[in-house]
């Protein structure tokens, strides 16, 4: 499958099903927990990264907002 | 890691070797290799320093370590408490929004809500903290945060802030916990039940007097996908979780620009790492001193949490786990009997400010709130007989002693 990530071309395995939960493991992507994700010029809502799939040729923006740390709780 | 090593330790940082100190990075703005390094971070594609203002690795520190120990989502790091408490309201309210508060706050605080935001459409409703039904029947429609200290200063009172974060969840409004007096180390944010931490850092957590700061900590668990906070939906689709960190760090605290001061960060650190040993001795100093005053003709009346006959005593054992702060006050005849004992101290010194290794005593009626109506200082708690002391980390019988002999000699 064959998507511009961050601006970059980049091919993953072809996979049956590919959530932007899977994508986010599947390319290691840094503090998962902060990164907001643009898919084709649109934010996802956080709610549905596991229900999103993405599909051959889609442009994926991978972002943050800050620094600043994470607790526990 | 327990507390007394997350305090020195923060989150452990990979790699073989490295400074055992947090560097100060004291550069304004970081410069890139390429145009297109530096649009990403920009865009948001990398998370690295551009412009201190926005952000620094030194404060970033400071940050991480303070939102580990509060166990909240994220921090951010501001110029000074007032700073902190600013920056973090101005992010919530709007014009025509009311703040339900504490009447016991601190000066700078209520100066704040009653005075500033007063200007700008922004209406502050004082009430008693700890009479909960007070706060519960103080919600308005158009109420959108309650504030409160976890130790009122200058009136060392206690409210019950896991019932009033109750109330504040009822009414689908976030409760804003001012927490200097009582650190992380009395009690966590997130076991308080608050949405919302902010802290003077120049107090406890830096506890030389050395740095000026503050802290806002967001614990990522308020509802901000809400009818009463239409602004936040651009935010809570984004950032989730973090959408009212990301409202501060990406409107309020970068146009206001109250930034935290590197070396200021570093100092704040360093402090940081002795808060559990320092707290420990400010407690057992403070409770000694209170018994003290408490035994003392011309002591009229002492308020502190961890005297059993103060009305606070039991929800401060239960919140604080047993300790009750280094933060004390007592009153004497009248203002005259005030300033006389405070001019024959030898120790303790007479400066406004609290939280400093050193003990330190106040006026407050003649100082901090000098400018106050006398109906703002009655509200406030701010008797003319009324001295604060920030009990120190000297020796007890040192504190005591000097107290004694001024006591003694304020008859002069």
């Amino acid at each position: 499958m064959n998507l511009t990530v961050n601006g970059k071309k980049t091919v993953i395995a072809d996979k049956e099903s590919l959530s932007i939960s899977g994508l986010l493991g599947e390319l290691d992507v840094s503090d998962p927990l902060y990164v907001t994700v643009e898919l084709n010029g649109d934010i996802l809502e956080r709610i549905n990264f596991d229900n999103i799939v993405v599909r051959d040729g889609d442009e994926i923006e991978f972002l943050y907002f800050m620094g600043g740390g994470r607790g526990q709780c | 890691m327990r507390f007394e090593s997350l305090v020195v330790h923060g989150e452990p940082e990979a790699g073989p070797c490295g400074p055992t100190t947090v560097p100060i990075v004291q550069s304004s703005a970081f410069a890139y290799g390429t145009a297109s390094a530096l649009e990403d971070v920009f865009r948001g594609r990398k998370v690295a320093p551009v412009y201190t203002r926005l952000g620094n690795p030194t404060t970033e520190a400071l940050e991480k370590r303070l939102a580990l120990l509060e166990g909240g989502v994220a921090a951010v790091a501001t110029a000074s408490g007032m700073a902190a408490i600013a920056t973090a309201v101005m992010s919530i309210i709007r014009s025509g929004d009311e703040i339900l508060a504490s009447a016991s706050l601190f000066g700078g605080t209520f100066s704040l809500f009653k005075e500033t935001l007063s200007n700008y459409g922004v209406t502050t409703h004082f009430v008693d903290p700890t009479d909960v039904a007070a706060v519960r029947s103080g919600v308005t429609d158009r109420t959108r945060l309650i504030f409160m200290e976890t130790i009122g200063n200058p009136r060392i009172d206690v409210p019950d802030i896991s019932a009033i974060a109750a109330a504040a969840k009822e009414a689908r409004i976030p409760l804003v916990v001012d927490a200097t007096v009582s650190t992380p180390c009395l009690a966590r944010g997130c076991d308080l039940g608050a949405d919302i931490i902010v802290h003077s850092t120049s107090k406890y957590i830096n506890g030389t007097g050395s740095a000026i700061g503050g802290v806002i900590i967001d614990m990522g668990r308020f509802g901000w996908r809400s009818d009463k906070f239409p602004h936040f939906a651009p935010f809570v689709k984004r950032y989730g979780e973090f959408a009212f960190t990301a409202r501060v760090r990406k409107l309020i605290h970068k146009d206001f620009g109250a930034c935290a001061a590197p070396m200021n960060s570093f100092l704040l650190i360093e402090g940081l790492e002795t808060l559990a040993l320092r707290m420990e001795k400010h407690c057992a100093n403070a409770i000694a001193l209170a018994n003290f005053l408490s035994g003392h003709p011309k002591v009229n009346w002492v308020r502190y949490p961890g005297l059993a006959e103060s009305p606070f005593h039991e929800v401060a054992a239960r919140q604080f786990g047993g300790r009750f702060g280094g933060l004390l006050a007592f009153g004497l005849a009248d203002r005259e009997g005030a300033f006389r004992f405070i001019d024959h101290l030898r120790m303790a010194k007479n400066a406004a400010n609290i939280g400093d290794v050193k003990t330190l005593v106040i006026h407050p009626a003649s100082t901090i709130y000098c400018d106050y109506e006398t109906e703002d200082k009655a509200l406030l708690g701010v008797a003319e007989e009324l001295v604060r002391v920030s009990v120190g980390i000297e020796h007890k019988d040192d504190i005591i002693e000097d107290f004694a002999q001024a006591l003694s000699r304020s008859a002069d």
